[in-house]
């Protein structure tokens, strides 16, 4: 019996070297499975569309008073016509059966119908050219008409490079924000080269929180791998205030 | 691998724990697959060689062969009673039936001896596989729950709840749980499967001492 016993012995220690080889074989597979496959956990980009300016023919393109110097820019809208459309004017001779409606009956329910279309016509006419007015209003308002895409010159919220650009900071600031104090604040200026590279970044002022300036550094490294590049080949810098609730451009 | 190297100390802990019950889990059932399967195919041998003999020392002689199959520790342990009743009886004056009968007994109580103790052979290491599958899943789970407390924590030191923030945290806690039920599946399964054959065997055992009783009884009361 404890030759037997010796023999079970031995037999579960060579068990466990096979187990704890089996098992080490099993994680080193993983770990090179890992490194064939990397796990990414990239969060996927948000596009914003600027619905108000949303009619051009061609996303990047722009409106049609786009002051940018792009080549590839939107396509004439139709010219409105010059004067509004005409009142249809009621023919001569029911001026002169109006004249004559009293005499009878028949003649003056035809003399009330041709005021009836006169009538009808003119407020058309006011109608369409209200519309009209709007529409010329908006498009001088609207100023270059960008759809929200770096490289125009507009004026309009997204519709400017640094907004884009602020958006895309906000965006990468919402993915690493990270703070230990109650109102952290930073404030940087950034310069993008031609081709669309963060060629500087300098902290202005910060509310001295090392943990917020940090998620700060890593939001702009994040978003500046995605810059465009600027509009008219010109540098840019950009003044832009970071804090608890997001990107904000710094007026000064 | 990244996920590993994240997790905090307890994690760490607890995941070395379950690592070593997968390890010796692993070990016990490889170790019973060779041991059963010896046991089944060696006793399905011995009882073919136990038909075609004609006498106990015959096989007596020849056993050793079949070292693995609990039947021939049986056969061991009965035969070496039966050797001694009849040399008890040899040496004293009468040969009552009562003696006889005895004898049997005595026998009959060796093969129930050696049974029990086969059977306590055969079934160690299991109580392990047992506690494996019962428990891993459980220290997993204990692995989870403080992870997804800490990283909680840091949630709440950061102030921040966003997906980037919370997401490695919970994926490094539920590791844990992941290897716990790793551990704990085979375990299961391989503590039913060995359950089951060890039942198989335990039968074939009692079939075998019935058998042997017999050949022992008709021996004697032909005598």
């Amino acid at each position: 019996m404890t030759a037997r016993q010796t023999t079970i012995d031995s037999g579960m220690g060579v068990s466990c070297i096979a187990s704890t080889v089996v098992h080490l074989a099993v994680f080193l597979l993983l770990v090179w499975w890992g490194k064939l496959f990397p796990v990414s956990m990239n969060l996927q980009e948000t596009y914003y569309v600027d619905v108000v300016n949303l009619p051009v023919s061609a996303p990047q393109a722009g409106s049609p008073q786009q002051k940018g110097n792009d080549t590839e820019a939107a396509p004439q809208a139709s010219k409105l016509p010059e004067s509004p459309m005409t009142v249809p004017q009621a023919p001569k001779s029911s001026s002169k059966t109006a004249k004559t409606a009293t005499k009878s009956p028949d003649q003056n329910e035809s003399a009330f119908a041709d005021r009836m279309s006169r009538l009808e016509g003119k407020s058309a006419a006011r109608q369409q050219e209200a519309t009209l007015e709007r529409l010329r209003s908006k498009v001088t308002a609207s100023g270059s008409g960008r759809a929200g895409m770096p490289g125009a010159s507009g004026k309009t919220a997204g519709s400017n490079y640094k907004d884009y650009i602020q958006s895309r900071l906000e965006d990468a600031l919402k993915v690493t924000s990270f703070y230990t104090t109650i109102k952290p604040e930073v404030v940087v200026r950034l310069y993008i080269a031609t081709d669309g590279k963060l060629s500087k970044m300098k902290i202005e002022r910060s509310s001295g929180d090392s943990a917020f300036e940090i998620a700060v550094r890593r939001a702009i490294e994040l978003a500046s791998d995605k810059f465009p590049p600027p509009p008219n080949h010109k540098e840019v810098d950009l003044g832009v205030i970071f804090n608890r609730k997001g990107v904000s451009p710094n007026q000064h | 691998m990244a996920l590993l190297v994240g997790t905090g100390l307890i994690v760490k802990i607890v995941l070395l724990i379950l690592v070593f019950f997968s390890v010796v889990s692993w070990a016990i059932i490889m170790f019973k697959l060779v041991q059963i399967h010896r046991a089944n195919s060696e006793s399905l041998r011995f009882m073919d060689f136990f038909w075609k003999s004609k006498r106990f020392d015959a096989i007596a002689s020849q056993v050793d062969r079949f070292a693995s199959s609990p039947l021939t520790v049986l056969f061991n342990e009965g035969y070496g009673e039966l050797k001694k009743v009849v040399e008890t009886d040899s040496s004293s004056d009468g040969s009552a039936l009562s003696t006889d009968l005895g004898g049997v007994e005595n026998v009959s109580r060796a093969l129930r001896r050696a049974t029990n103790s086969e059977i306590t052979r055969l079934e160690k290491y299991l109580t392990f596989l047992a506690t494996t599958g019962s428990t891993s899943p459980f220290i997993g789970l204990f692995g989870t729950v403080w992870g997804i407390m800490t990283a909680f924590e840091g949630i709440g030191k950061t102030g921040s709840a966003s997906l980037a923030v919370v997401a490695p945290g919970i994926a490094e806690a539920l590791v844990a749980t992941a290897i716990g039920l790793v551990a704990a599946i085979p375990a299961v399964m391989g503590y039913n499967h060995f359950q089951h054959k060890i039942r198989v065997l335990i039968k074939e055992m009692d079939s075998f001492s019935t058998e042997f009783l017999n050949i022992v009884q008709r021996n004697i009361a032909g005598k």
